[in-house]
Formats: structure tokens, sequence, C-alpha cells
């Protein structure tokens, strides 16, 4: 018989604990909307119990609701308000060394027996071709409760103060003269879930996203051109104190003569230049060119038909000079405010860092409970992911930052000390290919740096690297006091596709003779 | 078991009759989607997920002076319906009136669209994994390793609103798609097909290809980047071709901030942007590629000339541009038809003197919207041609060019097209020549 989660304390001997759990779980009331103790209980225990019944050597089932909260206004108007609230549960099998997987939106009992013997049907049916049977590393089954950190609800603050930051921020923007567009959005993401298992796991987490953001226009109606400016502000795990004391409305017109000084910048002259990347470019680097070619199910080909494959092969794990010996790349589910920070992951595994990249060496890779065995590991280490209650979880990125640097530089030192290069802040245009070499990056604003100064705006900037040349090239790194934390709230991978939030944080950094090209088209 | 059509029109009702509850006075319009969903996906020659998914989302707007607001679930039942309707009941009046709502549309006539073939609506997970075990077999006995994904659905669209319309469009899809691998990690070959249709998509036939397309693309010699005339297979096309169709808002290109604005203001409507042979249409009636007739909110999507013989003769008018225009309104079109031409694969090879063969583009990403530039790279197969004949494997690129350029300098189509999928709706594509075509980079990835 598989424990429940309550005889799996009382068998622990937590009386305390389980009093602490009874009061943690309280406070998530709210973010489980309907679902109450006792349905829950009965609907996990029916999905478990079919599994078992039906031979299942594992199973597990995840109970979800989801929430969102999206707004948007273009100019002097809100041009959307949505709401979106999505309950469901999934169910997924180990039977005869294959998995199944099927789901539902009817969080009920008997649905949930339905579900959990469908899901046996399709493992049965992945049987005949069958290689490897599944084997799990070894998890101890958790009973815990874990939540975003935050102050303010952001689902409960009204949509008056949501409406009215977007159209100030609008109104400020189109302030400066020649700006003739804003758009403005923003959105809260709830994320309740209940994690049991058969091992007697039992999980529940709320997890709290926003992301606020804006782009300004500027028009030249003479020449036909325009040119746009985003602001650089990342989503984050956080509430809505976050987007009250962020600098959107205080920024706004800033960015807008920005966007206008980059309508009237002149064009780069392509060449091999120094780059000095802000924090708020250089995460969309990292999670290219570092974070996804350490995906192990990539490395061995699983990912193959779609995201692609890796330079980063098991026989180069402790070998490859990925990077400059100063350069330490983490994984790290536990950051504060990270987008896939979280306790424990889709199956369970208490999350935790480690290095991917240490002092230049490609030393570890991201792995699941399936997964840790492919490479002699006896743990997974907590990547296991599933965007909503109708995905089967999947190996997915953590936050993977780049450790700063010992001396206590800014992003002002990293300029001084260059002779001839480009200053980029703000993400833009990204692209790497299949397996990770060749990537091509674009930016909101560029500076020309001359002699340790910056001489001018530029316009038309990219630069193309391979990963391995341009990490190795890197040779100074902001200290503590410069890293910041940026992300993205749709990192896409898998079949049928899944998006997955995920931070990355980082130092400003300088990378050596790297090559620059000019995206000028528009009178050729 | 998706929603019978007659179930589908009830959750709506009940939908209606809750934004009713909620605000008598008010207009309302509700959508639902979804259906079952079914996968089977398979990585170094074992099937490693399969999943079986069965859901629809019910998205209620409701407007009232101007103010509009929308919420959506994906629980049918009364209770919930209610709550969602109350939920946006309640963001309306809190909602700044928007000048640019308009009343919601009433009951409205569209063409008739075959697009539901009940053999794919019956697949089963079995079904799926003897498809895929095929494949996988074929792929051993030829020394390879194969991924790729099997994926079916059959899903209802329907929307109804306060004034009276109603409208259902429901649809099976099937996609097979494999990609096979070399063993020594030097070659790769894709083939994929999406249809409506089981007739369309046949793993095994594809399972072929992949493996043929792997074996002949091993071992790539080096070619340096430059300006080549290239061939580009369908899932090029597409890939590249789903930029311009992103980008055909007629509202952007009033504004200023287009590829299709004309310098000094305006737009390019009726000018000459291409050479005579290109003609983009959009047409959810096509028997090939169909797709629902409507949008989201109801409003029937037309047959669209979109360019006419290298012409622009229309771009695309959301209701409130169209009125402020003085146009009609198209609406978002779900599928594009590039119309093909009159070579046969190997016409467009033989009029090469020195060119590449590129089977399908890969990471495609903005660089510069005003002149449609791209970036992205090649991928699974690249192929030398020289004096009209493949003279083997070179290489990936990466390539900074745009739809504008490959469209401009296409000087032959297949007769054949293909359906693909872009981001911007699904796309009926035919292969083509095109000239001076920037690969600017090499690409160590194979």
């Amino acid at each position: 018989m598989w424990p429940s989660r309550r005889a799996f304390l009382a068998a622990g001997g937590a009386g305390a604990a389980l009093a602490m759990e009874a009061a943690l779980r309280g406070r998530l009331a709210e973010a489980r909307g309907l679902l109450v103790d006792s349905l829950l209980a009965e609907v996990t225990g029916r999905a478990l119990d079919a599994a078992r019944r039906a031979g299942c050597s594992y199973a597990d089932v995840r109970v979800v609701r989801r929430r969102s909260e999206r707004i948007s206004a273009r100019e002097s108007r809100i041009d959307e308000i949505h709401l979106r609230e999505d309950y469901g549960l999934g169910v997924r099998v180990l039977h005869g060394g294959a998995w199944g997987f099927a789901a539902t939106a009817r969080v009920l009992p008997q649905e949930a027996a339905r579900v959990a013997t469908q899901a046996v049907e399709v493992a049965r049916a992945g049987q005949a071709a069958l290689r490897r049977p599944v084997q799990l590393a070894a998890n101890p089954p958790h009973v815990d409760v874990w939540q975003t950190p935050l102050s303010k609800d952001p689902f409960r603050i009204p949509l008056q103060d949501k409406a009215d930051l977007l159209l100030a921020i609008n109104a400020e923007a189109m302030k400066v003269p020649g700006i003739a567009f804003c758009t403005s959005h923003y959105a809260g993401l709830s994320e309740w879930k209940l994690f049991r298992s058969s091992e007697g796991a039992d999980i529940e987490q709320s997890i709290t996203r926003v992301g606020p953001g804006y782009r300004v226009t500027a028009v030249d109606r003479r020449s036909g051109e325009f040119e746009t400016r985003d602001h650089d502000l990342p989503p984050m795990q956080a509430g809505w104190e976050y987007v009250v004391e962020a600098p959107l409305l205080r920024d706004a017109r800033r960015i807008g003569e920005e966007a206008l000084e980059k309508l009237r910048a002149p064009s780069v002259t392509p060449g091999v230049r120094d780059l000095v990347l802000h924090p708020s470019h250089l995460w969309l680097t990292i999670h290219e060119s570092v974070g996804h070619p350490t995906e192990l199910d990539r490395a061995l080909g699983y990912e193959a038909n779609f995201a692609g494959t890796s330079f980063a092969t098991p026989d180069q794990l402790g070998r490859l000079q990925f990077a400059a010996p100063l350069v330490t790349l983490y994984a790290d589910k536990t950051t504060p405010g990270g987008l896939a920070t979280c306790g424990y992951d889709d199956e369970g595994v208490k999350t935790q860092r480690w290095d991917l990249v240490r002092n230049g060496l490609f030393v570890a890779y991201q792995t699941t409970r399936e997964q840790a065995g492919w490479i002699g590991e006896q743990a997974s280490r907590g990547t296991s992911y599933a965007q909503d209650h109708r995905s089967i979880p999947i190996q997915r990125m953590p936050n993977v930052s780049l450790a700063p640097g010992e001396r206590e530089l800014g992003v002002q030192d990293l300029i001084s000390a260059t002779e001839d290069g480009i200053y980029i802040v703000g993400h833009g245009s990204f692209s790497i290919d299949h397996q990770r070499h060749n990537f091509q990056f674009g930016g909101q604003m560029f500076y020309e740096i001359k002699k340790g100064r910056i001489v001018r705006t530029l316009r038309d900037v990219a630069y193309q690297a391979s990963t391995l040349q341009f990490w190795r090239s890197c040779d100074l790194l902001g200290g503590p006091a410069s890293w910041q934390l940026h992300g993205s709230l749709f990192d896409g991978k898998g079949e049928p596709g899944q998006a997955n939030a995920v931070s990355h944080g980082c130092p400003p950094a300088r990378f050596r003779r790297v090559n620059v090209l000019s995206t000028n088209r528009r009178r050729g | 078991m998706p929603l019978s059509d007659a179930q589908a029109r009830q959750i709506l009702d009940a939908a209606l009759a809750a934004a009713r509850r909620v605000d008598a006075g008010a207009e309302s319009v509700v959508t639902l989607h979804g259906g079952r969903q079914g996968h089977t996906r398979f990585g170094r020659n074992e099937i490693t997920t399969a999943g079986e998914v069965d859901e629809v989302t019910v998205t209620i707007a409701i407007q009232r002076a101007r103010r509009r607001a929308a919420a959506s679930t994906n629980q049918t039942d009364p209770a919930s319906l209610r709550a969602t309707a109350e939920a946006a009941g309640r963001m309306v009046q809190l909602a700044p009136e928007d000048p640019e709502v308009l009343p919601v549309l009433g009951p409205q006539r569209y063409a008739k669209v075959e697009a539901h073939d009940p053999a794919v609506a019956r697949l089963s997970p079995a079904d799926r994994s003897a498809a895929v075990a095929q494949v996988i077999a074929l792929a051993e006995s030829a020394g390879l390793q194969v991924a790729g994904f099997l994926g079916h659905s059959e899903t209802v669209l329907a929307v109804a609103t306060s004034a009276g319309l109603r409208a259902l469009h429901r649809e099976t899809r099937l996609s097979f798609s494999v990609t096979a691998r070399t063993p020594d990690g030097t070659g790769s070959g894709r083939a994929a097909a999406i249809s409506h249709a089981l007739r369309d998509v046949d793993p095994v036939a594809l399972g072929r290809k992949a493996v043929e397309r792997a074996q002949r693309s091993r071992r790539p010699a080096r070619l340096e980047p430059g300006r080549y005339t290239v061939v580009l297979e369908e899932e090029a096309v597409g890939d590249l071709l789903a930029f311009l169709t992103m980008s055909l808002d007629a509202r952007s290109a009033d504004e200023g901030r287009s590829f299709f604005t004309r310098a000094g203001g305006g737009n390019r409507l009726g000018e000459r942007l291409f050479p005579e042979h290109i003609t983009l249409r959009a047409d959810p009636s096509n028997r090939q590629t169909p797709a629902a007739p409507f949008d989201a909110e109801g409003l029937p999507l037309a047959p669209l000339v979109i360019i006419e013989r290298g012409v622009l003769r229309t771009l695309l008018y959301s209701r409130f541009w169209a009125q402020r225009q003085g146009r009609q309104p198209t609406g978002e079109p779900r599928v594009y038809h590039l119309l093909g031409g009159t070579a046969t694969p190997s016409d467009l090879i033989a009029g090469v003197r020195r060119g590449v063969l590129i089977s399908r583009l890969w990471y495609l990403r903005w660089l510069e919207p005003q002149s449609l530039l791209v970036t992205g790279l090649t991928r699974d197969g690249v192929f030398l041609i020289e004096d009209g004949q493949i003279a083997g494997p070179v290489n990936n690129f990466r390539f900074n060019d745009s739809p504008v350029n490959m469209l401009r300098n296409a000087d032959a189509l297949s007769r054949d097209t293909l359906r693909t999928e872009g981001t911007a709706g699904h796309l009926r594509v035919p292969a083509l020549r095109t000239h001076d075509f920037h690969l600017s980079s090499i690409s160590e990835a194979i």
C-alpha cells in the first residue's frame, strides 16, 4: 500500500511538523480557489490508487490552478483587459518501464481515476517501442509547502491602479516631441500546484510572477523610418510591490528620448570590436549559449527534432574549456526573485544551486530523475517542469547565472578600461543555431566607446560569434554590486511546445574582438 | 470524447446567459475553443513521452458604453461560467473607456469549409505507437538515430454574440515530423507534413525521406559564406514568408511603422513590389489547407488577394481601422497561400550554375522590421549545386536576408505546394529559386 501524506508524517513522528504544515497550507487557501482539502485528498487518492491497481511502478498527480491577468494600453487607451483562470489535473505513470500521461480540466474523483487509467493505456501503447525502460533516481518523498515571498498579492490590487499606471507611462513618454506611439502592458501570473506521488511526496506550492513593460516608437514620416525602444525592466517572481517600486514611470521620458536618439543616430560600421554588455543584455546571451546547451536531454539527442542538440556532449564533461578562467556560470532554482525559483521541481525534487561552468571548465548538466542515471549520477538536479496541468513534465532550464567578479567594478569601470568598443544595453534580436555554436544578438541601445569614453549613440548593431570563442574572450567582469537579475516569462521547449519562466543574473562583462555587423538595409 | 456541436452551442448559450445576468444592458461575445489532443514523441529510436488531453477554453467578453473586458476559463459547468462572467463584468465597470470599441457583430454568413477528417479524429495511442515504431524500425535498419513527433487533434472553435451571431467550425489536424541523424554526428535530415486529413501524412514515407536526407548530408564540405543563388524547399520558404505575412497590418503601415509604409505618408497599396509571378492569397476555404472561416469575434474571413501578380492589393484591416479608412474589414487570416509556378523540384536545381539547396531554416528572428530583415540559420540538409546538379553536402549557414528579397529575386516556383506552419497562421507554399541570398556566416552545427 502506498503511504498517504498523513501516514508518512505520522511515521516520521512529526507532530509539530504536521501542525506547522497545516498552518502553512492554511495560508495558501486563497491560492487554491475552489479546491478544498477534502476534494484534493479524494482526487489525488483516486488517481494514485487507479495507477497502483493497474500495476504501475510509479505514478504522480499534479493538481494545478493557474491564473493570469493581462492588461495592455496603447497611447491614451486601454486596449485589452483579460483575466484567465484554469483548473486541472495531470497524471503521469510508469508502467512496464514506459511513461504514460493524461490530463483533464475536471478536478473530480471519478475523472481522476479515469485519467489515471487513460495514462496507463498510453504507457502500454508505448511499450512496443521501448528500448531502455525508464529508471528514476532515488528521491526522498518530501512533504512541504512553498510560496513566493511577497507583500502585495497582485491579484488583489484594483484594476484601476494597473490601468492608471499604464496610461500614465504612455502619456509621459508621448510628451517627448517626435514620439508617436507607446504601448505598455502588465501581466500577473499565479501558479498554484499540489504534487502527490506514489512514493508519498506531498508538496503544495504557490508561485506569483509579474511582468510589466512598455515600448516607445519614434517615427520620421518624411523618410518613412522608425525606431523602437523597450524598457529594460525584467519580469520577476514577486508581488505588486515590485511593479510599484520599479522606475517605469520615472524612466518614460528617457526611454522616449532614447527612441528618438536611435532614429537620428549613425549606423554602425561593421568590424571587429570589443563589447561591454550590460546585464539587461547579457542575460539573454547566457540563456541561449549556456542555459540551453547544458540541458542533458538536448545533449543526448532527445530534442533533435525540435530545439536541436548541443555541442556540450557528455564526453566533454570535466574537459571542455567552455570559457575564460574568470568565468563561473551556475544553475540555481533558489535565487530570490528568479522566475524559475521554487521549493521543489515538478517531480518533487528539492531545488538547489550547482555550477555548470566552474572557472571556465564545463562541469555539469541540468537533469531530472529519469536523466540522472544517463550520465551515472545518483540524484536529479531538480529541473523538471510542466507549464500547466495538461503538459508532461520535461527537463526545463533553471535560473542560470554568471557569478560576479571579486573586484567591485561597475559598468563605468569596464567602459573606462576599453579602447575601442561598443556598449550594449537591453535585449533585441536573438538567434542561435541548433547545436548552440553560432549566435547573433542585437540590443536596445548601442554606444560607441573610444579611449575609455562613450562618444556617441549608434544604430543597427548586431554581433555574431561562436559560443566557445565568445566566452573564452571574456576578460572583465563587474563586481557583486553590479550583478542584476533579468529574465523571460516564455522560454519554449518540447513538443508539444511548453513555456518556462526563467531568470539569469549577471554583472556587466567585457568580451574581446567580437564580429559586429550592421543591420541597416533601409536604403538598400 | 470532444464536445459535440450541440454541446459546444449549449455551453456558449449558457455563457451568453451568464453574461446577460451580470449586466442585462451590456453586449457580449463568447468564444469556445479546444478539444481532444493526443501525441507521441520519440527520440534516440524510442518513444519518450505520450499523452492525451481533452478540454476547452471559454472566453466571455463583456462591453458596455465603450468599456470592454474579457475573462476565460477551462471549466464549462454553469457555476464556473457564471463566475467567469462576473469577473468580466466587474472588470468592465472599472475599465477606462476605449474609443475604439465597436458594437458586437450580429448574424454573419460564412463560407463552407470542410476541415474535419474522422480518420484523424479516431486516432488512438496504439495507432500512434504503431506508426512511430515503423519509423524507428526503418531508421534502425539504416543504422541511424531518429527523433520526432506525431500529434493530432480534433478541435471546435465557436463564437456567439448577444446580437445573435452564431459561428462554429470543427477541424482535425495531424502532424508528423522526424529528424534522422547519422551516428557519426555529421549528417542530419528532416521531413514533416501537416494536414487536416490522414491521407496527406504518411509517417513511413516521411521517415524514409529523413533517413535518405541524413545519409546524403553526411560529412559536409566547407563552403564559404557569401551571396548565393539558393533553392529554398517549402519549409524554408514558409519560415521566411511568415515574417511578411505577420507584417501586413494596415494600421501599422498607415502609422508609418511598417515595410508597407510609403515614404512621405500613407501605405504602398497598388505598388508593384514583386515580380509578375508572385501572388499571395488568403482563403480559409482552400480545399488543400482549410481553416476556420471567421475570427475570434465572428468576423467572416473572406478570400483575399493580398499580392496579385506582384502588386500589393490589400493589407489587413481590423474592424476599427477599416471603418476609419473607409475599407472593408479583413480580419486576420488563418492561412496564406503563395501560389506555385510551373517548375518541378529538379527544374529548380537544373537552372543553377552554382548555388545552394536549403531544406529548412531555424531560429528566425527580426533584425530590422523596417526592411523585413530577418536572421536565422539553415538546418538538416544544405547542398552545393553546381552546373544544375547536386554536388554534395556543405556546412550550415547563418543568413541575414528578408522575405522581400526572397520574393523579389525569385525566378522559379515549384508547381506543388506544401502546408507549413508559421507563427502567424498556416502557410501553403511552393519551393522556389531565388538569387543574391545572403548566407552571412558559417554555422558548425549539424
